[in-house]
């Protein structure tokens, strides 16, 4: 024990300054009752390791737990330190695994009972070799069958034995392993146990410290499922079917799709006007789009879009934008393109005009985004083709239904982002203008929506960026545009026109990034 | 005296749902702020404040961060509801006012500057300024020309195209000033408007506020946690502790006759000389002090000019009030009263 301060010999804090750095000292006394009630038992051990720990210079402190060494896992459990836990109580099973092969798995088992095959069925081989001499026959050719037998099984004896010496060094390997993962648990614990003392000084009630019956419970009972099991399944040869495979139920599989099948068709019928309705609204706007787009004469087209990119985002964009075109154009994408980006303009003018009202009100009501947040995690989690199967179902195939498909996907970015440019806004402008009579318009308008706006126009961005990447994917539900053509090459194999579709889609995809990029980056330099 | 502008009679705030139950115990019981937020879970922001506001006055309401001056000063416009008292300004109940009501009353008689300027970054100084007339729907024309005129009256004619983000910390602050002033209100409220800046702008500002607001004739509610600021401009002092107005007096009463130990742990630092007068420190004559020869200064003059008075002579100062002499003043009185009556 090392305890330097005893309560007798504490002097006065003002009279007792350090003179120079290197005679203050840390006050002992203190410091072991603080070690004694974190870790329980054994204080005077855990104070002295924790004292070398601090001393230490070279990194690596000279302590040896020999409880850890001795219980492995089932220490850090008692101890609470589960991260310890987890990370050697896999290593040991690794390690018992190879004990367990090492002791009891028959490893020459198959190889010997061959061997002991081969042998029985020479010997018949050599029996009807004496039966054919004595009848006077020639026994050449049982001779020669049983000698190769004879050879076959002794090949196989040595097999069995190699893998029966194989075994041992099996055995060998496991014993080293757990030594080598007892002394360096030994040698570890008190080092992770002093670390979570330093945090337990921070947090004691959520740190776990001292010795708890349930955590030694909880450790020894998770030890004694998992190791044994473990252990078992990789010795033995003949293992029951229900511990590698799990006894599902077919029938539930069954019912239950059936009854899921159901639910949704009857929704669907229910529904069907509702669903009609918005269909129809997506395919007015998309339509309007289109006529835009298609119906006006190509050249219109291209000048305004090249006029277009030169002025929202300057000449290169330009000259990139008329090269994309003629790229599109040449190769007789053009009208297919067009409609790609109507269907993207359709998807992110939707997503805009929902989004922005919805991040609005998330970021003035803390309830409703608590609400939200987790409906938006799942719309940007959710895998695409897992949704396209209720899409078909409530609202069929085509380019509407498409669009619906690209909503879910691209809207979430432009409401989280709306919403955190409102939370943005400093309350401090808020208030002096509330101060000057404002109204809640007026705030909205003249306050936060501007200072908002940096933040509101990323977010639309992303909604574009993430609708260009979904319109290919909507062609798998009859989406038109140049998904189609890459579908349709993948369908069968075409390599020359995938990849000019590709490049198609990559173009259209860049022009509209680099444009819409350009144009913000301006707008936010004024 | 002059007019009130604006009266708070036992104003309380307390954060927390039970707040009625809190004020019911406060008001038997010496409920302290850590006995409230145990027992009933609240925070009480302001305890039973009355006060009042002259016309022309300026009231600086001084205490340290959390003592609720803050908080105080916003129920005059009600941006904090109270949780019991009343407020009237201009002779109306404030609490009683619906939100039309109040957004008109904020926008024409309270003008409110805060410590952190507040201005709207996207919009440029004039625009600023323009806003609370913009929210009034008063014409651009004329929104411009006041913006303009009163950008003149902080001292920032030719700034008015700029952001705010390319003006200094006082400048800015200024901006502050006028926007508060655009719409011509009878009262200011001040919310620590100096303390984020640098100390020798901070004293430059004082004075301009001092000589614009007399100029003006506006009365102002001035929160400050620096006690030398509330001395240097206040016509009256309020200080603060936990929620409580201890004490409010002119600095010269604050600082010569501190409530309790608390203002008088804050006046000890302070310099008396500009602040007591003659007549504070004089002691009674008794016959044959005063000769027709003797030295006589007014009671009204303070410390710092009876000392140049002084110097020039080893006679005691005889106080005269109304030409008649009431005091005498010696060396031993003089130095007793620079050191504060110990």
């Amino acid at each position: 024990m090392n305890i330097q301060a005893s309560p007798d010999d504490t002097q006065d804090p003002v009279t007792n300054k350090a003179s120079s750095v290197k005679d203050i000292e840390v006050d002992r006394h203190e410091l072991d009752q603080s070690i004694a009630a974190f870790v329980d038992r054994n204080p005077q051990y855990y104070a002295k390791a924790f004292h070398t720990i601090h001393d230490t210079t070279t990194g690596i402190p000279r302590v040896f737990n020999w409880a850890a060494a001795l219980l492995g896992p089932f220490w850090a459990a008692a101890r609470g330190v589960w991260g310890f836990f987890w990370a050697f109580l896999i290593l040991e099973i690794i390690a018992w695994v190879q004990i367990g092969r090492g002791t009891w798995g028959e490893l020459g088992a198959d190889a010997m009972a061959q061997a002991e095959r081969q042998t029985a069925r020479a010997e018949e081989f050599l029996q009807q070799a004496q039966a054919a001499r004595d009848a006077g026959e020639d026994p050449s050719r049982f001779e020669t069958l049983g000698g190769n037998l004879m050879r076959a099984a002794e090949r196989s004896r040595e097999t069995a034995e190699a893998a029966a010496a194989d075994a041992f060094m099996i055995l060998v390997s496991g014993l080293v392993l757990l030594v080598v993962l007892r002394v360096v648990q030994g040698l570890w614990s008190n080092v992770v146990y002093e670390k979570q003392y330093t945090r337990w000084r921070v947090a004691p009630d959520e740190v776990p410290s001292g010795v708890r019956v349930p955590n030694v419970v909880f450790g020894v009972v998770l030890g004694l499922i998992i190791m044994p099991l473990t252990v078992y399944r990789f010795t033995i040869e003949n293992i029951p079917d229900w511990l590698t495979a799990f006894p599902a139920n077919g029938d539930h599989y069954g019912a239950t799709a059936r009854w899921l099948e159901a639910v949704i068709d009857d929704a669907a019928r229910s529904g069907a006007g509702a669903f009609d309705g918005i269909v129809l609204a997506v395919r007015q706007v998309l339509d309007t789009i289109s006529l835009a787009l298609i119906g006006t004469p190509w050249p219109v087209v291209m000048a305004v879009i090249c006029v277009f990119a030169w002025r929202a985002a300057g000449p290169r964009v330009a000259i990139f934008t008329a090269a994309a075109l003629a790229y599109i154009a040449l190769l007789g994408y053009w009208e297919i393109a067009m409609e790609t980006v109507a269907l993207v303009g359709a998807a992110v003018v939707l997503c805009v005009v929902i989004g922005i009202p919805l991040g609005i009100w998330f970021g003035k009501s803390q309830r409703a985004y608590k609400f939200a947040e987790p409906v938006l995690d799942l719309m940007q989690t959710l895998p695409a083709f897992v949704y396209l199967i209720p899409i078909i179902a409530f609202f069929g195939t085509g380019n509407p239904p498409g669009i619906l498909a690209t909503i879910i996907f691209g809207m979430p970015p432009v409401i989280r982002l709306t919403a955190l440019g409102m939370r943005g806004v400093p309350d401090s402008i808020k208030e002096a203008a509330t101060a000057f009579g404002a109204s809640r318009w007026q705030l909205l308008k003249d306050v936060e929506l501007p200072l908002a706006l940096p933040s509101i126009m990323t977010g639309v961005n992303q909604t574009i960026l993430m609708c260009l990447s979904m319109v290919v994917i909507i062609s798998l539900i009859g989406g038109g545009g140049l998904g189609k053509v890459i579908l349709e090459a993948l369908q069968f194999a075409a390599k020359g026109p995938g990849l000019l579709g590709g490049f198609a889609i990559l173009f259209v995809a860049m022009v509209i990034d680099r444009i819409v990029q350009g144009a913000f980056r301006r707008a936010d330099q004024k | 005296m002059a007019e009130t502008v604006v009266e708070l009679s036992n104003v309380w705030k307390v954060f927390g749902e039970l707040s009625g139950e809190t004020i019911a115990e406060a008001e038997r019981t010496e409920l302290s702020k850590a006995e409230a937020l145990e027992k009933y879970q609240t925070v009480i922001g302001v305890r039973d404040a009355s006060f009042s506001v002259a016309r022309g006055e300026i009231f600086c309401i001084m205490g340290l961060s959390g003592s609720g001056k803050s908080t105080l000063v916003r129920h005059v416009n009600r941006l904090i509801e109270p949780s019991a008292g009343s407020i009237k300004v201009l002779g109306e109940d404030v609490g009683a006012m619906g939100p039309a009501e109040l957004r008109q009353m904020r926008a024409r008689h309270i003008g409110m500057v805060f410590q952190h300027m507040a201005l709207m970054p996207h919009r440029s100084v004039r625009e600023n300024v323009a806003y609370p007339l913009e929210i009034r729907k008063i014409p651009k024309s004329k929104r411009w020309a006041i913006s303009d005129y009163t950008l003149g009256l902080v001292d920032l004619t030719g700034y008015e195209d700029r952001l705010p983000k390319e003006l200094s910390g006082g400048m800015q602050q200024r901006v502050g000033i006028a926007r508060a002033l655009a719409s011509d209100p009878e009262i200011l409220l001040m919310d620590e408007p100096f303390s984020a800046l640098d100390p020798l702008i901070r004293l430059q500002l004082q004075d301009q506020f001092k000589v614009l607001v007399r100029d003006l004739n506006k009365s102002t509610l001035f929160i400050t946690h620096d006690l030398d600021e509330a001395i240097r401009i206040g016509h009256r002092i309020a200080i603060m502790k936990d929620g409580i107005i201890v004490q409010i007096g002119t600095p010269e009463e604050i600082v010569t006759k501190p409530a309790d130990d608390y203002v008088r742990d804050f006046v000890q630092g302070i310099s008396r000389l500009k602040l007591v007068r003659a007549h504070t420190i004089m002691e009674p004559l008794s016959n044959g002090d005063a000769r027709p020869d003797s030295i006589r200064v007014d009671g009204e003059q303070d410390l710092d000019s009876l000392i140049d008075v002084s110097v020039g002579s080893e006679q005691p100062l005889i106080v005269t009030e109304a030409g008649e002499d009431v005091g005498i003043i010696t060396k031993t009185t003089l130095l007793r009263g620079i050191q504060g009556g110990r």
